[in-house]
């Protein structure tokens, strides 16, 4: 069965962070989604810490990227049978991100 | 870990102002921004990680931990302000320590603490809610401008004042002593009595009543009483009215959001369980021989509870209370319920003699229950003419949508003068 990779990307807004309150209320949403799901997530996915590192023409950069609108906060690997039953999977993703990117697994690898 | 575990109500929001107020605690007051944004960060990491593994047993150890780390490398990365990372450190210790068992009791009151900041008198009046709401109870910018009445921006400037003003004094977080904690103290119950009633007497959209707000107030005062400074007769007095009024939040709101008339509240709505809770408050605070305006307050709502019926209701009393209320906290609005007493006692002539008997420069004219007080006067008076004026009046002031039903519903039964028998006027 095909892989994709989602990728999960947050506003760097501070005005468009939720509230505690509004942060519950979708952990709850999350993990209910997980829950639905967990047949088509794979083991391996992952939160990223805020900030890192940047390496572009041989010079070291630290993040956080304060020039970017987003940033990739997240990532799972999901088996589903095509990009729809992807794209169906990721709709019913709770709010919170900006946008998720869905792609493939070449598998090269 | 992988046991889905239900948090319990506001856990976020709770945890928010709890952790706010342990930070600053190593960090400083001046350092609130970092404080909040580590804060922030944490619950984001839990958030990630809880949605994909489940809510840890230590939820609250979890955040602390997280927070303090994400902490202690913003400090690296900073290195400016390295005299605090001891304090974190030892902290580190504290918390590997047989005690941890006690954790959550062992801090009580670092909230309490981080209240009395927000009310320092170097802060403006207008920006100690804000920034109370914001670090002690954990609501957003948005939601504090909702709750405030006022604009997301405005509420971002309030903070940011509050903020400076603390900076530039360099307030330590833990210095005010017992004295000067009691010297703030009316402050600090002004902003949670302010709290509470915005809570009670929404006056836009859809909510009559935002029992979140009513809920943080009376929690942050429960802990004020749970401490030496606040254990007084003032707090207790303020708790038993803020008992008495949330009391009959059910009662107010009808199925369909409508204010219910209290003459036509059912009684057995109330929540006896907050009146019982006011009574054990207001015999607490009946000590000494100070009488603040929350204990005469206290004393007008506990008449309205303790009347088996609307009928049995003692007017005199609270006619009464309300005169002396009036002396010691003088205010348009205590003229006005004030009123209200002295209609049911005298009739609606003598109410709206009070009220004409305030001087005009302090009239709150753009308040609609002024007007709409004035229009139930008239027409129990027979005088639908001047009734319809003045609640066509607090209609064009009025956005909440209850009060508006409610005023529209008035308005309907209004008939030009003359032709219905005065009689039929209740």
């Amino acid at each position: 069965m095909p892989k994709f990779l989602f990728i999960f990307r947050h506003s760097t807004d501070p005005q468009s962070r939720p509230s505690p309150e509004e942060m519950q209320v979708l952990g709850g949403q999350w993990y209910a989604w997980m829950q639905k799901f967990s047949a088509s997530i794979l083991p391996g996915g992952d939160g990223l810490k805020p900030s890192g590192r940047s390496l572009k023409a041989g010079i070291v950069t630290d993040g956080p990227y304060v020039e970017a609108k987003e940033f990739v906060a997240s990532f799972s690997l999901i088996q589903a049978d095509n990009y729809d039953a992807a794209v169906a999977i990721a709709r019913e993703c709770p709010g919170g991100c900006n946008a998720i990117e869905i792609r493939e697994l070449a598998g090269y690898a | 870990m992988n046991e889905p575990r239900e948090l319990v109500e506001h856990f976020f929001r709770h945890e928010f102002g709890r952790l706010c107020a342990l930070l600053t605690r190593s960090l400083g007051v001046r350092r609130l921004d970092l404080v909040e944004d580590v804060v922030q960060a944490a619950l984001v990491q839990a958030l990630e990680t809880w949605s994909r593994r489940g809510v840890p047993e230590d939820a609250a150890g979890w955040l602390y931990r997280t927070a303090r780390n994400l902490a202690i490398d913003a400090l690296r990365r900073e290195r400016t302000h390295a005299q605090a990372l001891p304090r974190l450190a030892e902290n580190t210790e504290r918390e590997f320590s047989p005690l941890e068992a006690q954790f959550a009791d062992e801090i009580g009151d670092e909230p309490l603490r981080l209240l009395f900041v927000c009310c320092h008198e170097a802060v403006p009046a207008e920006s100690r809610v804000a920034i109370a709401l914001r670090t002690l109870c954990g609501f957003s910018t948005a939601e504090i401008a909702r709750a405030l009445l006022t604009t997301d921006a405005n509420v971002q400037k309030r903070i940011e004042r509050a903020r400076d003003r603390l900076r530039e004094l360099e307030v330590e977080f833990d210095t005010p002593d017992a004295a000067q904690l009691s010297a703030r103290l009316d402050a600090v119950l002004a902003v949670v009595y302010l709290l509470f009633s915005q809570g009670c007497h929404v006056t836009h959209g859809d909510m009559p009543i935002r029992r979140d707000l009513c809920d943080e107030a009376r929690r942050l005062a429960r802990m004020l009483a749970a401490h030496t400074v606040g254990d007084v007769p003032t707090v207790h007095a303020l708790l038993a009215l803020m008992c008495f009024h949330a009391a009959r939040f059910d009662a107010r709101v009808a199925l369909d959001g409508a204010i219910i008339l209290f003459e036509e509240q059912d009684r057995s709505a109330w929540n006896w369980s907050d009146v019982r809770e006011g009574m054990a408050w207001l015999a607490r605070s009946a000590v000494g021989d100070e009488v603040t305006r929350y204990h005469l307050e206290a004393g007008i709502a506990w008449e309205h509870c303790r009347a088996p019926t609307f009928a049995d209701t003692d007017w005199r009393r609270i006619a009464e209370l309300y005169d002396t209320l009036d002396r010691i906290a003088p205010s348009p609005l205590n003229s006005l319920n004030g009123a209200v007493a002295e209609a049911y006692l005298h009739g609606p002539q003598a109410g709206l003699e009070r009220l004409a008997a305030v001087p005009p420069e302090i009239v709150p004219a753009r308040y609609p229950g002024w007007h709409a007080v004035i229009g139930e006067l008239h027409f129990r008076l027979g005088r639908h003419t001047a009734a319809e004026r003045a609640w066509r009046e607090a209609l064009r002031l009025t956005t909440a949508r209850a009060d508006r039903e409610f005023l529209r519903r008035r308005l309907a039964v209004c008939r030009p003068d003359g032709e219905e028998p005065l009689e039929s006027a209740v």
